[in-house]
Order: C-alpha cells, then sequence, then structure tokens
C-alpha cells in the first residue's frame, strides 16, 4: 500500500473575488470527486481558505506545506497572492499550479502556469476589435498590477496600431462608484472599453455602460463594446438581469463550448453537482490542474516535484483545452483564443476562435511591438 | 514609465562567473528571455562585446571586464550574494546598472536586466550632454570676449551686449559660443542690431 499523497487547494471564497475562488475550489472538488469515482484513494486535497487576506495565502502554504506535507500546492487567484506564495514554495522546491489569466512576465521552474498570458487574450482580444470597432479604445482597470501591465500594454498595442487610448481610469478594489468614469466615457466616446476592472467594480461598471447605452445609443454594445480579459460565467450572476447582455470577454474556455470534451464534461458534471449549473474557465482550469497534477503523481509514481514537472512537461494533455502541451522553457500552458460574447442567460457565446497558442509570458516574439524598445547604443 | 514592452530577443549575454546552480538558473532565464549566454571565467576580450554582461561580483576581479572604472561599454548586472562594501563598491567599479541576488531566484533577472539597460542608456545619454556642456564651457572666454568688444565698439551695458548676441544666436539657430566665435573672427558683423 502507497502513502497518500495531498495537494493543497489554496482559493479563496469570500472577498471581492470570491466568486472567482468558489468556482475555482468547485473545479478542483470535481476533479478529485472523478478521480475517487474511479476507485483511486491515494492522491487527497487539503482545502485552506485565506479569506481574501493576503499574509493568510503564506501562512496557508505554510501550512499546507509544513503541516500537511503538500509538495503541490494548486491555487491563488491574483499575482499578488501568487508572489506572496511562491518564494516558499521555492525555497521547499515545490510545485505552484496557478491557473488563472494573468499579466504575464513571469516564468517560475516551481510554477505550472494554466491560465494565460496576455499574447493569449489580451494581443488576440485587440486584433480581433481594432479593425472592427476602431484604434481609440478607453481603459479601465483595478488599481493594482493586473490591471495596471494590461492596461500599459493595451497602450503598446494602440501605440503600435497607430490609435489614441482617449482615457486611462482605475478603481480601488470593491469600489463601485463609477459615476465619473462613465462621465468621462460618455464624453470622449471611445470605440470601445477594455474592462480590467475586477469583481464589484466590474459588475457596477457593466451596469452603469448598459444604462448609458439606454441613453444614448453610441454606448450599446454592438457600437462600443466592453472587452475584458477575466469576466467569468460565475460571476454574471452579480451582474443586474440583462445589464451585460452583449459585451465580451476573452479566455479559453466557455460553458457554452461546442466540443466532444466539453459535451461529456457538462454530462459527467450534472451528475456531480446539477446546482453547479453553468461553470467557467476559472473552473475549467481549475478542474484541469488538478486532474493533471494528480495523473502526473500517479505516472510518476512520485509526488517529487521534479518528477512530476518532468511527467506534465513530457506529454499533451486533451480535455478541455484542447490537446494541451506545457511548454517545457516556460512552464506555461498553450490554451486556445475564445472570445465569448455574453448572452440573455448569463452565459457567453464564442463569436471567434483561434486554436492553442503558446504562450509567450515576456513578449519576446509576438507582433506586440514594431521595433525592439531598448537599443543600446555602442 | 516604460511605453514599450523591454525586448531582449536576438541579444547575447556573456556570464562572467564559474558554473553552478545559480549560473544554471540564470542561463534557463536568459533563453526563455531569447537571449543566447556565454559563461566564461575570463577577462572579457575589448574587441567583440556582447549586448549584455552579467558579472559574479562576489569574486570578481578587475581585469575582468575591459573598461575603466565606472565607464562599461555594455550594460551590466552584478551576481552578487556577499553584504561586503568592498564587492558591493567592485559591483559599481565596473559600471553595475543593477544587482541578480544570489542565490538566484526567476523573478529577479527580468528585472535586472531591464535596470541595467535603462541605467547604461541614461548614462550615455548624460554623458553626451556633458560633453556638448563641456564644450560650451569651454567656449565661454570667446562669449565674454564677444561681449567685452560689443560694449566697447557700440557703448553697451553687460546686459545689452548679451542680449545682442543672444538674439542674433536664437535667429541664425546656432549656439551663442559659435556666434560669439564667428565674431570675434571677424567674419560675422551682427550689423542688424544694435
Amino acid at each position: 500500500m502507497q502513502d497518500t499523497v495531498k495537494i493543497g487547494i489554496l482559493y479563496s471564497t469570500t472577498g471581492p473575488y470570491g466568486a472567482m475562488g468558489r468556482d475555482a475550489r468547485n473545479g478542483a472538488e470535481f476533479a478529485f470527486h472523478e478521480y475517487a469515482t474511479a476507485g483511486r484513494t491515494r492522491v487527497q486535497p487539503v482545502f485552506f481558505d485565506p479569506h481574501a487576506d493576503l499574509s493568510a495565502y503564506v501562512e496557508g502554504a505554510r501550512s499546507l506545506i509544513r503541516d500537511s506535507g503538500c509538495r503541490h500546492i494548486v491555487g491563488t487567484i491574483t499575482s499578488a497572492a501568487r508572489k506572496e506564495v511562491l518564494p516558499l514554495v521555492e525555497k521547499h522546491d515545490g510545485l505552484l499550479w496557478y491557473m488563472c489569466p494573468y499579466e504575464g512576465f513571469e516564468a517560475n521552474e516551481n510554477v505550472i502556469y494554466i491560465g494565460g498570458c496576455p499574447n493569449q487574450h489580451l494581443i488576440p482580444l485587440f486584433e480581433h476589435l481594432i479593425p472592427r470597432y476602431g484604434a481609440r479604445p478607453y481603459l479601465v482597470g483595478a488599481n493594482y498590477v493586473w490591471g495596471w501591465e494590461m492596461n500599459r500594454l493595451a497602450r503598446e498595442l494602440i501605440a503600435n496600431a497607430g490609435g489614441t487610448v482617449l482615457g486611462e481610469r482605475y478603481l480601488p478594489l470593491e469600489e463601485t462608484a463609477v459615476e465619473r468614469i462613465i462621465a468621462d466615457i460618455a464624453e470622449k466616446r471611445p470605440s470601445f472599453v477594455l474592462n480590467n476592472l475586477i469583481g464589484p467594480s466590474s459588475y457596477a461598471f457593466l451596469e452603469a455602460m448598459h444604462a448609458l447605452g439606454q441613453r444614448d445609443p453610441a454606448f450599446l454594445p454592438e457600437n462600443c463594446p466592453v472587452a475584458s480579459c477575466d469576466l467569468q460565467e460565475c460571476e454574471l450572476d452579480e451582474v443586474a438581469d440583462g445589464a451585460a447582455i452583449g459585451q465580451l470577454c476573452a479566455a479559453s474556455y466557455f460553458d457554452t463550448l461546442d466540443s466532444l470534451e466539453n459535451r461529456a464534461f457538462k454530462a459527467r458534471l450534472g451528475e456531480f453537482k446539477p446546482e453547479l449549473g453553468r461553470v467557467s474557465s476559472i473552473f475549467a482550469s481549475a478542474y484541469t490542474a488538478v486532474s493533471i497534477c494528480i495523473a502526473a503523481i500517479e505516472g510518476s509514481g512520485t509526488d517529487d516535484p521534479s518528477s512530476v514537472r518532468g511527467d506534465v512537461l513530457s506529454r499533451t494533455w486533451p480535455g478541455l483545452f484542447g490537446d494541451m502541451a506545457i511548454d517545457p522553457a516556460t512552464n506555461h500552458a498553450a490554451l486556445p483564443f475564445l472570445l465569448g460574447r455574453i448572452n440573455a442567460e448569463r452565459g457567453f457565446d464564442v463569436i471567434a476562435s483561434r486554436p492553442p497558442l503558446a504562450a509567450d509570458p515576456y513578449l519576446t516574439g509576438t507582433s506586440a511591438r514594431r521595433e525592439p524598445w531598448l537599443r543600446v547604443v555602442p | 514609465m516604460i511605453s514599450k514592452t523591454p525586448n531582449f530577443t536576438g541579444w547575447r549575454a556573456v556570464i562572467l562567473a564559474e558554473e553552478d546552480g545559480n549560473t544554471e538558473k540564470l542561463r534557463r532565464q536568459l533563453s526563455l528571455l531569447g537571449i543566447a549566454s556565454l559563461l566564461q571565467w575570463l577577462p572579457l576580450p575589448a574587441n567583440d562585446l556582447p549586448e549584455l554582461i552579467i558579472v559574479d561580483a562576489d569574486r570578481g576581479w578587475d581585469e575582468l571586464l575591459p573598461w575603466p572604472e565606472r565607464r562599461p561599454a555594455r550594460p551590466v548586472a552584478a551576481l552578487l550574494g556577499s553584504e561586503a562594501p568592498g564587492r558591493i563598491a567592485w559591483a559599481i567599479g565596473c559600471g553595475a546598472g543593477s544587482i541578480i541576488p544570489k542565490p538566484v531566484a526567476a523573478s529577479t533577472v527580468y528585472p535586472a536586466l531591464v535596470l541595467a539597460v535603462s541605467a547604461h542608456e541614461r548614462r550615455l545619454e548624460e554623458e553626451g550632454r556633458i560633453a556638448k556642456l563641456e564644450e560650451r564651457l569651454r567656449l565661454r572666454p570667446i562669449v565674454f570676449a564677444a561681449i567685452n568688444r560689443l560694449k566697447a565698439e557700440r557703448q553697451l551695458d553687460d546686459e545689452q551686449a548679451y542680449a545682442i548676441l543672444r538674439d542674433c544666436a536664437m535667429q541664425r539657430r546656432m549656439l551663442i559660443e559659435q556666434l560669439a566665435a564667428l565674431f570675434i573672427g571677424g567674419s560675422e558683423g551682427l550689423r542688424e542690431v544694435g
């Protein structure tokens, strides 16, 4: 009889991004449910909920590693939390499975990245939006690194396209007073809005943009869409009825994705917990991260992180994201690009897609720029 | 604020260090940034410089780098574990614009390169600006002589004489020092004023 192996699951189910944390945790639970259903018991989850307190993430990771003996942690939603946990994971030479879309500029050997970075979400999103709506966007974001860096890159993409950013505004997490931003947007009349707000700020913003569109048709989604890279199905319940219809979001998975894998996945999910309803890319990627982690532990016969990493990198992982490969150079997954438009059922209709794109976390080879910055003059 | 994403694709870096776990981690990170790296623990030849140099400042010696103190010909980042002031001073002396702390953590490499390159570019700009200012300073006695001659020839005070020189220089789109030199040399009469 082999020893039990523990995987730490570190998500905050409360706070401004609680909806995402709950969806991620549910995704992890579903992966363990399927594992148990297959009659396997060796790998077990240990859950820790830091309740959106940044310092509790470190305590949580420490407890998972030291007290529970976890060498793998699946978790964190925000980059801030990931950066908190990472030094501890590195110190213990563990593996962190991070599965949210993020702003890129990281490639750590002790992390497997299953969420997308900007060349997998923001850049294809802009390549879709600019020819259709114009290159004069308005940028809004949460006042922390996700919002800042996504908007910085958006500025660069717009400059390369010969366009102009008409405005750039930030809101603190959980701030819902969006009136001044809306007034500015109404005055400046952008071609589209990039929304990097998160949680309640984002919901309030979508509702206010809807109201603006009712007053002035120039701001209806078909004329001036609000696009984001992180809005999830689980969040649409928090937006006033109908207010987000027609707005856009880039992701690597949507609940409505019409693929063989997803139909089978949804059927299995319906048997597990029908009350879950629509699931999001966060659910799908947490499920995928846990499933791959379990499979690689079983495949390599040990939870030794370097063996597991070797197994993960050595093969492809067919599933919700296609035949997913993880690049040994960056530890990032290749992911498909899907563009979803919010429908009346609080889900997304996929209106554009691209086959899996390899991650380029440091944007070394994309069309993000025309010429290298930082040229040394001898 | 950085408006363009720093991009090192196609760059070459020389790491002046002995091979160990730190250099291994460093080279992995450099390679995923698109940088080809070469590791050597020998002085760097001045005739074939890469775009970027990373030097082990814990153990480095003066002859490793082919330039005078604080006058790096290329951006330098220092690998540093020691806190000894002498080693930090050595890193400064070889022109390091940033530090990659030992043990090397993946997350420290890219910011250190961006900082080192940015510091190097700023230094080159400043050197160019200082050279121009020094040239102008060197020509100050000529401006002084031109003012004195204008004062004597046209019965002006200091301020009036200087104003004539300045206005003429502006009209002719040249430096006041250049105009003063032409005036003293006799090829410029400053006839339209005074």
